[in-house]
C-alpha cells in the first residue's frame, strides 16, 4: 500500500507519474505534491495514472481539490493512463465530465 | 540555615553532578530510597531538557519548609528558545512517543508540586517540590 | 494509605516466607493474584521492588552488601517503568473520556436518521446502515410526502469516522430546509449541491442517490450525484439491472444539473440502493463484484425487504471476519400491490 510519485517539469507543463495505490493512507502525500504544482502559474498539470491500480474515495477527493486549485490559477488538469477500474470510478462520480481524461489505448484490454 | 546547591548544565557531566547533589540532599532530609530515586529521576529529566533544548542552564536544589512540612525543591532555569505550546508538552504521550524519556508529565508525576513558566526566545523556568511524608 | 502499606507489607512477607520455605507453586500463584491487588491499589513497580527488598532484609538478616546495593540499580530502572505505567493509566482514562464523548455524538447522529418504521400497503421497505467505527459518513432517509409518494435517499460522504459524520449532518439539515412539498429528484440534488459546495472542504465530496415511488402511477423517479449505482429487480423477467443515472458528485461545482430518470415497477419488482461500503467489502482480499452481490440478493429475494438487507449484511460481515472497512448502507424498496 504505497504510492510513488515522480515529477518532471518543463516550461509549460508539469507531469506527475504515480505508481501504487491512491487511498486514505497515501492521499496526504499526493496532496502535498500536487497542490504546489497546481498553484504554479502558466503551467498545465498532467497526472499519469499508468502505474495506479486502485483509487479510493479519499484519493478521488485529492483530484477534486487539485482541480479546484487549477481552476483558480487558470491552469488545466489532465489525467492519463487510467485503467478500467479507475476510469469506471471517474465515470460513476461524473468527474470525467469536469476533469480532462485522456484515453490511453495501451491500457485498453480487449 | 537552608541548603542550596547550584549546578550548571552544559554537558552530560552536569546532569550527573545535579543528580548527585539532589540525592545527597534528599537523603539528608530523610527521604527513603524509592523517593530518592524519584527525585533524582526528576532532576535527570529536567537537566536533560536543558542540555538537549537550551544547551545550557542551571539546576538549583534546596530544602524547603512550609508550616512544619519539609521537602526538596528543584528549580531548572534556562535561557533557551522557550516552549511554544505548554499545554502540548504537558500532554501524556507527546514526548514519550518520540523516545525522549519521561518528559515533563513524568516529572510532574514524580514530584508533588510542579510549576512551569516559559517565554518565547527568553527561556524556561520549572520548579518542582517533593514533600517528606 | 499508610494502613494499606502495612497490610501489603505483611501480606508480602507471609507470601515470601511461605515460598522460601516450600518453594511451592501455590505460593507463586498467590503472588500472581497479589500483583492484581497491587495494581488496583496503584502500587508502582519501584514501590514493589522496594517492598521486596525491605521484606527480604527482615527475613534474611545479614544480606551481603552487594545484594542490597544492587537494588539501587533495579530501583532506578523501575522508576522509568513506573512512569510508563502511570502514563498508560492516564492515557487509558483519556481514551475512556474520548470514547464516551464519541458515544454521545453517535447517539446524536442516530437521531438524524429516520427512526419510525413505515408500514404501507403499497410498498415493502427495508434498510440497514452500519458505521465502520462509532460514527457514520453514510446517510439515508425515507419519508412520505403529502401526495403519498415515498421518497428514499442514500448518501455517502468520502472518508469515514468523525469528519465524514460532520458532513453527513449537513445533508440532513439541508434536506430539512427544502420546501415541504417534495421536489423532484433532479431539483432536490441541485439544491443540496449548492449547500454542499459552499460548505465542504475542497478535498471532500458527497455522493447521493435520491428517488421517489409514486404508488398510484407505479413509477420510480430518481437522480444520482455520482453515487454507486443501485439495482432494479424485474420479477417477470427474474432479472437484475443496474440502476444508474449520470451526475456529478455533490460539492465540486456550484452549477450542476441532475437529470432524473423514470422506471416503471410492476408488483414484486424492487429497487436496491447502497453505499460503496457494500461493494468495497473484501472477501478473501478481493472486492466483491456487483455480480456476487446480485447473487446474494437473489438468494434472499423471497424474504421481506428488511430481512433481505439484514441477511446480506450478516453474510458480508461474516465473510470479512466482522471487520467493516467502510460504512455500510443498504436499502430495498419493493412494490407490493
Amino acid at each position: 500500500m504505497n504510492l510513488e510519485i515522480n515529477v518532471t517539469e518543463t516550461d509549460n507543463q508539469n507531469v506527475a507519474y504515480l505508481s501504487g495505490e491512491v487511498d486514505v493512507y497515501t492521499a496526504s502525500k499526493l496532496k502535498e505534491t500536487l497542490t504546489p504544482l497546481a498553484e504554479q502559474s502558466d503551467k498545465n498539470l498532467i497526472v499519469d495514472l499508468s502505474g495506479v491500480d486502485y483509487i479510493d474515495s479519499t484519493g478521488l477527493g485529492i483530484f477534486i481539490g487539485t482541480l479546484k486549485t487549477t481552476e483558480k490559477t487558470g491552469n488545466t488538469l489532465m489525467l492519463t493512463g487510467l485503467n478500467e477500474r479507475v476510469r469506471r470510478l471517474f465515470e460513476i462520480t461524473g468527474l470525467n465530465e469536469v476533469i480532462d481524461i485522456e484515453v490511453d489505448n495501451k491500457r485498453e484490454e480487449a | 540555615m537552608q541548603v542550596q546547591t547550584h549546578v550548571d548544565i552544559h554537558s552530560e557531566w552536569g546532569i550527573v553532578a545535579a543528580r548527585q547533589a539532589g540525592r545527597k540532599l534528599a537523603r539528608e532530609i530523610g527521604f527513603g530510597s524509592v523517593d530518592q530515586a524519584r527525585i533524582t529521576t526528576a532532576i535527570s529529566e529536567l537537566a536533560r531538557n536543558i542540555y538537549l533544548y537550551a544547551n545550557k542552564g542551571q539546576i538549583q536544589i534546596e530544602e524547603v519548609t512550609v508550616s512544619g512540612k519539609r521537602g526538596i525543591k528543584i528549580i531548572a532555569v534556562d535561557e533557551g528558545p522557550g516552549i511554544k505550546d505548554l499545554r502540548r508538552v504537558m500532554e501524556d504521550g507527546f514526548t514519550t512517543s518520540g523516545g525522549l524519556g519521561a518528559g515533563l508529565p513524568g516529572v510532574k508525576r514524580l514530584m508533588d508540586e510542579f510549576d512551569i513558566d516559559s517565554e518565547m526566545n527568553a527561556g524556561t523556568s520549572i520548579s518542582a517540590i517533593k514533600w517528606l511524608r | 494509605m499508610e494502613e494499606t502499606k502495612i497490610s501489603m507489607y505483611q501480606l508480602y512477607k507471609d507470601m515470601l516466607t511461605s515460598y522460601l520455605k516450600n518453594k511451592s507453586e501455590h505460593a507463586l500463584y498467590h503472588a500472581q493474584q497479589f500483583s492484581k491487588e497491587m495494581m488496583e491499589k496503584d502500587m508502582s513497580p519501584e514501590e514493589t521492588v522496594s517492598l521486596h527488598l525491605s521484606v527480604f532484609q527482615e527475613l534474611a538478616e545479614d544480606l551481603p552488601e552487594e545484594v542490597v546495593d544492587s537494588f539501587d540499580l533495579l530501583l532506578e530502572v523501575m522508576i522509568g517503568y513506573g512512569l510508563a505505567y502511570r502514563e498508560h493509566q492516564s492515557l487509558r482514562d483519556r481514551q475512556r473520556q474520548i470514547e464516551s464523548e464519541l458515544n454521545v455524538a453517535a447517539r446524536m447522529q442516530k437521531s438524524l436518521l429516520p427512526n419510525g418504521e413505515i408500514s404501507l400497503d403499497s410498498v415493502d421497505l427495508g434498510v440497514i446502515s452500519v458505521p465502520a467505527g462509532k460514527m457514520s459518513g453514510d446517510y439515508y432517509d425515507y419519508s412520505l410526502d403529502e401526495h403519498g409518494n415515498i421518497g428514499v435517499a442514500v448518501a455517502d460522504v468520502i472518508g469515514k469516522g468523525v469528519p465524514a459524520a460532520m458532513s453527513m449532518s449537513m445533508i440532513k439539515y439541508a434536506m430539512d430546509t427544502l420546501p415541504e412539498q417534495r421536489l423532484e429528484p433532479g431539483a432536490l440534488l441541485e439544491s443540496l449541491n449548492r449547500v454542499v459546495e459552499r460548505n465542504i472542504d475542497s478535498d471532500m465530496f458527497i455522493t447521493m442517490m435520491y428517488g421517489f415511488y409514486h404508488p398510484e402511477e407505479h413509477y420510480f423517479s430518481y437522480a444520482s450525484a455520482g453515487h454507486e449505482p443501485g439495482f432494479v429487480y424485474n420479477l417477470e423477467k427474474d432479472s437484475f439491472e443496474s440502476l444508474e443515472a449520470k451526475g456529478l458528485v455533490l460539492g465540486v461545482s456550484p452549477k450542476v444539473r441532475y437529470k432524473p430518470d423514470v422506471i416503471n415497477l410492476n408488483v414484486g419488482d424492487f429497487i436496491v440502493l447502497l453505499s460503496d461500503g457494500v461493494t468495497e467489502c473484501r472477501v478473501d482480499e478481493e472486492f466483491i463484484e456487483r455480480e456476487q452481490l446480485v447473487q446474494m440478493i437473489r438468494k434472499y429475494k423471497h424474504l421481506s425487504a428488511q430481512e433481505i438487507v439484514e441477511q446480506i449484511y450478516q453474510d458480508l460481515e461474516k465473510a470479512q471476519e466482522f471487520q467493516l472497512r467502510d460504512d455500510f448502507t443498504l436499502l430495498i424498496l419493493r412494490r407490493k400491490v
